[in-house]
């Protein structure tokens, strides 16, 4: 316990030192070899942002910012500089001069207007939540980008990470490939070509990845790793028994079942961490359908609330990696989370009380009303939740019976088919919770057949306004009180019940050092990682 | 003789299209009863989708077209022998196809062959002896490999093997980022492939060995068998010249239909040991609703069952030439 609070404090340390760290620490050479499943379909986050993609797309292209801490403070990357207009609707970035692609070629600002104008903004996953307002992008010579905004966005700022907004070089897309719009599909989604410390080597599919350094990489003296290899293994126990052997450095983004991260993390030699995910903001809660009888109760969406043990949901299901959720933001953001509020309350007595008052009278059997329940198919553990679930209603009166789906099944049935009581469910807060948050709970977001929307049929317009309001103030204490306004009234409505802050854990070994850098660690790009 | 077994194989190959065609179309109908489809999977993966987004997926990779145009067109393309491109991979899938069926085949052959001739050997071997502990010792243990679970199997040998031994590797299918000569490349393959293809081929040669010592002790009965006794050949000679060669057809038999089965057993075992084949891919496409990917892995399997059942019918030609091909 002690060597890892001490570990601790020298992530701490070595991010509040930064690049002032004694170069004597840092050993340059070495192969960091990961392992994650499923393997990536693609080198481009272009193409898809799920997180093998991301993982490996972040070490080969970069954006024009680089961050900082949690909070992810922006620093400069592709940009050397940039200023923001007195009305927020004018960025200028000064480009970096000297960064060549990995094939040799100079980068300049048409491939930045480019990159935001063809491939990000039509294709990227966010790429309209992110860009929409942009009006038009101008390049007044080949170092100096300029954005104009149609009206503010106050996370624009943290658009520019390497995995959401990547710079692509305009030469590696044929003209039939631009005209057609085959740009998901175009050939340098497989064979890369960037600017980022590392680029690809070799990708035998189904087995492994091998990135190697660019030698050419604008940061003097980096990338120290020569290597970065991953390892597609597709069991979770033999993940764990590759890491326990040593022949796998590293298992990011929860990679490992969580018993075997929680086992492993107390081994000599391997950290488990759950630090570098501010940025992401992972979290899960009980998806309820409020459109059905008993639900659309407040009062039985309390007594829900109050009858979970989220502390011993943690422990016993999740091993220990996450904490009881309080709200919509998840604690670790620095920014936005209300940190005058307390965790949710468990007390079954209450929730017995709330329920008698409102009604719902238990029958001979003890059961109050039968409800539904569904799963993300995510693999076991969230089975084990939704027995655990189905345990603690019962102690309140609610029958629970679980029905379980795989993924397309689950997706049409609470997307499209809007047809459940309740069911878990897994989403992030993003960057920002106007990215994150407001997509879950603005009433305009309750669309047939849009997933991760607000399938609940919740419609606050209180909130609605609320959230369009947030979405249009510049970051700082006047927005982030309307946040805790947001924050307070859904934790009173509760359209959802929120569960727990899932933690992403990483286990590595312990050679491996410099991984935690800011709140989107893994999907930094490790230039300064390095081995022993 | 010659000339009737070529025409013989040039028709069953004619018959082979109008059946593998068929089976791609309710392969077609029944990938389309799941509910969902990748679009909505692909846009799920991304965490964060607007509908817009969705239906934009849709657009791109033809999924919005009505189901009777769906099926036309994929028809027609199976027909051309293009197997489209996948969505949520996003690449053209006999590419994908071409990545891993090398692995998937080379972990098949070797579980096969592995199995065919242990299973041949020990079931014979319990024929000649039955009765005796030998005999009951191979029954039994056979029956207990028969009754383990593969995956189960699997990660004991690696327990056993990779971890406490340290004999060889847990997993993959070959050293990664090390420069090697030819030779070093393939012995590294080979010891990659030990474990896997003892796993997956272990369960067949107990199958193999029950048959094969029941098909043996039929044999032994007939009458040419006292004949071949009367004669006064040893018993070796006639168990290996006179009677296997006539006992080997049912296990013939049932190894070419079982091409079809050990294609699905090793979407565990490649699972386990990370042996990049189609096993895996299968597996995901399916739950990922990854229809031109589902759609033609199932074209390439069921090419190649066929295929390797009009092998078999050839083999019986060679067991036994009483069997002729008209």
């Amino acid at each position: 316990m002690n060597t890892r609070t001490l570990s601790l404090a020298l992530v701490v340390a070595a991010i509040a030192l930064g690049a002032a760290l004694p170069a004597a620490a840092q050993k340059k050479g070495g192969t960091l070899t990961y392992t994650f499943h499923p393997e990536p379909t693609a080198m481009s986050t272009i193409s898809t942002t799920a997180v093998p993609v991301s993982l490996v797309a972040s070490k080969i292209y970069e954006s024009l910012l680089d961050y900082e801490g949690p909070g992810m403070k922006p620093l400069p990357g592709l940009a050397e500089s940039w200023t923001v207009s007195k009305d927020n609707l004018v960025y200028t970035f000064k480009l970096r001069k000297g960064v060549t692609w990995h094939d040799g070629k100079p980068f300049t600002s048409e491939d930045v207007k480019f990159s935001i104008e063809k491939v990000v903004t039509p294709f990227h996953s966010r790429g309209k939540t992110y860009f929409g307002e942009v009006s038009a992008i101008e390049t007044p010579d080949a170092h100096t980008v300029v954005f104009r905004l149609k009206s503010p966005v106050p996370y624009f700022l943290r658009a520019f990470q390497a995995s959401e907004s990547p710079i692509m070089p305009m030469h590696g897309f044929t003209a039939e490939e631009i005209k057609e719009g085959k740009i998901r599909t175009a050939k340098i989604m497989q064979a890369p070509v960037g600017t980022g410390p590392f680029k690809l080597k070799e990708w035998k599919k189904g087995s492994h990845v091998i990135l190697e350094r660019h030698p050419g990489y604008w940061k003097a003296g980096k990338p120290y790793l020569d290597q970065v290899v991953l390892r597609v293994i597709p069991d979770g126990a033999a993940r764990a028994i590759a890491i326990e052997k040593g022949e796998v450095d590293l298992a990011p983004m929860s990679g490992l079942p969580p018993a075997e991260a929680q086992r492993l993390g107390r081994l000599p030699g391997i950290t488990a961490s759950q630090e570098g995910n501010e940025g992401l903001g992972p979290i899960m809660w009980l998806e309820v359908n409020n459109r059905s009888k008993p639900l659309a109760d407040v009062a039985v969406r309390q007594a829900i609330s109050l009858a979970i043990d989220r502390k011993r949901l943690v422990d016993v299901i999740w091993y220990g990696q996450g904490k009881p959720a309080s709200g919509p933001i998840v604690s670790g953001n620095p920014n936005h989370y209300d940190k005058k509020l307390g965790p949710l309350e468990y007390n079954v007595d209450k929730a017995n009380k709330l329920l008698d008052a409102a009604g719902y009278k238990r029958g001979k059997d003890g059961v109050r009303f039968k409800l539904t329940q569904n799963f993300l198919p995510y693999g076991e553990e969230w089975v084990r939740q939704a027995e655990f679930i189905k345990q603690e209603l019962r102690k309140i009166g609610i029958q629970v019976e679980t029905q379980s789906l795989d993924m397309g099944g689950w997706l049409k049935r609470i997307y499209t088919d809007w047809n459940y009581d309740f069911t878990s469910n897994f989403t992030h807060n993003y960057p920002d919770p106007t990215i994150g948050v407001q997509r879950a709970f603005i009433s305009t977001n309750i669309r047939r057949g849009a997933t991760f929307s607000n399938s609940m049929d919740y419609a606050n317009v209180k909130l609605d306004a609320l959230f369009v309001k947030a979405a249009q103030t510049a970051d700082g204490p006047a927005r982030n009180k309307i946040w805790e306004e947001i924050q307070a009234i859904l934790r009173n409505d509760l359209p959802v019940i929120f569960l727990m802050e899932i933690s992403y854990t990483h286990v590595w070994n312990k050679r491996v050092h410099g991984l935690i850098t800011n709140g989107v660690s893994m999907y930094s790009s490790w230039d300064s990682v390095w081995v022993d | 003789m010659r000339g009737g077994t070529v025409r013989f194989v040039l028709r069953r190959l004619a018959q082979l299209v109008p059946v593998v065609l068929a089976i791609a179309a309710l392969n077609f109908a029944l990938a389309k009863m799941a509910p969902g489809d990748a679009a909505d999977i692909l846009a799920g993966q991304m965490g964060h989708a607007t509908l817009e987004f969705t239906q934009q997926l849709r657009r791109e990779f033809g999924l919005d077209l009505p189901i009777v145009e769906q099926f036309l067109a994929y028809m027609g393309r199976t027909a051309r022998l293009d197997l489209g491109v996948s969505v949520i991979q996003q690449q053209p899938v006999i590419e994908l196809i071409a990545d891993r069926l090398p692995a998937t085949l080379l972990l098949m052959v070797t579980a096969l062959v592995l199995a065919i001739a242990t299973g041949v050997a020990l079931g014979v071997a319990a024929a000649r002896r039955q009765g005796t502990w030998i005999d009951n010792l191979i029954s039994v243990s056979a029956l207990l490999v028969y009754a383990t679970p593969a995956f189960w199997l699997g990660l004991m040998l690696i327990v056993f093997f990779s971890i406490r031994l340290d004999l060889l590797p847990s997993g993959g299918m070959m050293q990664i980022g090390v420069a090697q000569t030819a030779v070093g490349k393939v012995l590294d393959v080979a010891r990659h492939l030990i474990l896997p293809a003892a796993t997956l081929g272990l369960f067949y040669a107990a199958v193999y060995a029950r048959l094969m010592r029941a098909s043996m002790l039929e044999v032994y009965g007939l009458d040419f068998i006292t004949t071949a006794r009367a004669k006064g050949l040893s018993e070796g000679v006639i168990a290996w010249t006179h009677a296997l060669r006539n006992a080997l057809l049912p296990v013939v038999t049932l190894a070419g239909m079982q091409v079809g089965h050990l294609l699905g057993g090793s979407v565990l075992i490649e699972t386990v040991f990370g042996w990049p084949g189609l096993g895996r891919l299968v597996f995901d496409a399916l739950v990922q609703r990854d229809l031109n990917l589902l759609l033609g892995i199932l074209f390439v399997s069921s090419v190649v069952v066929v295929l390797v059942n009009l092998v078999v019918d050839l083999i019986y030609g060679l067991l036994d030439p009483r069997i002729t091909h008209k």
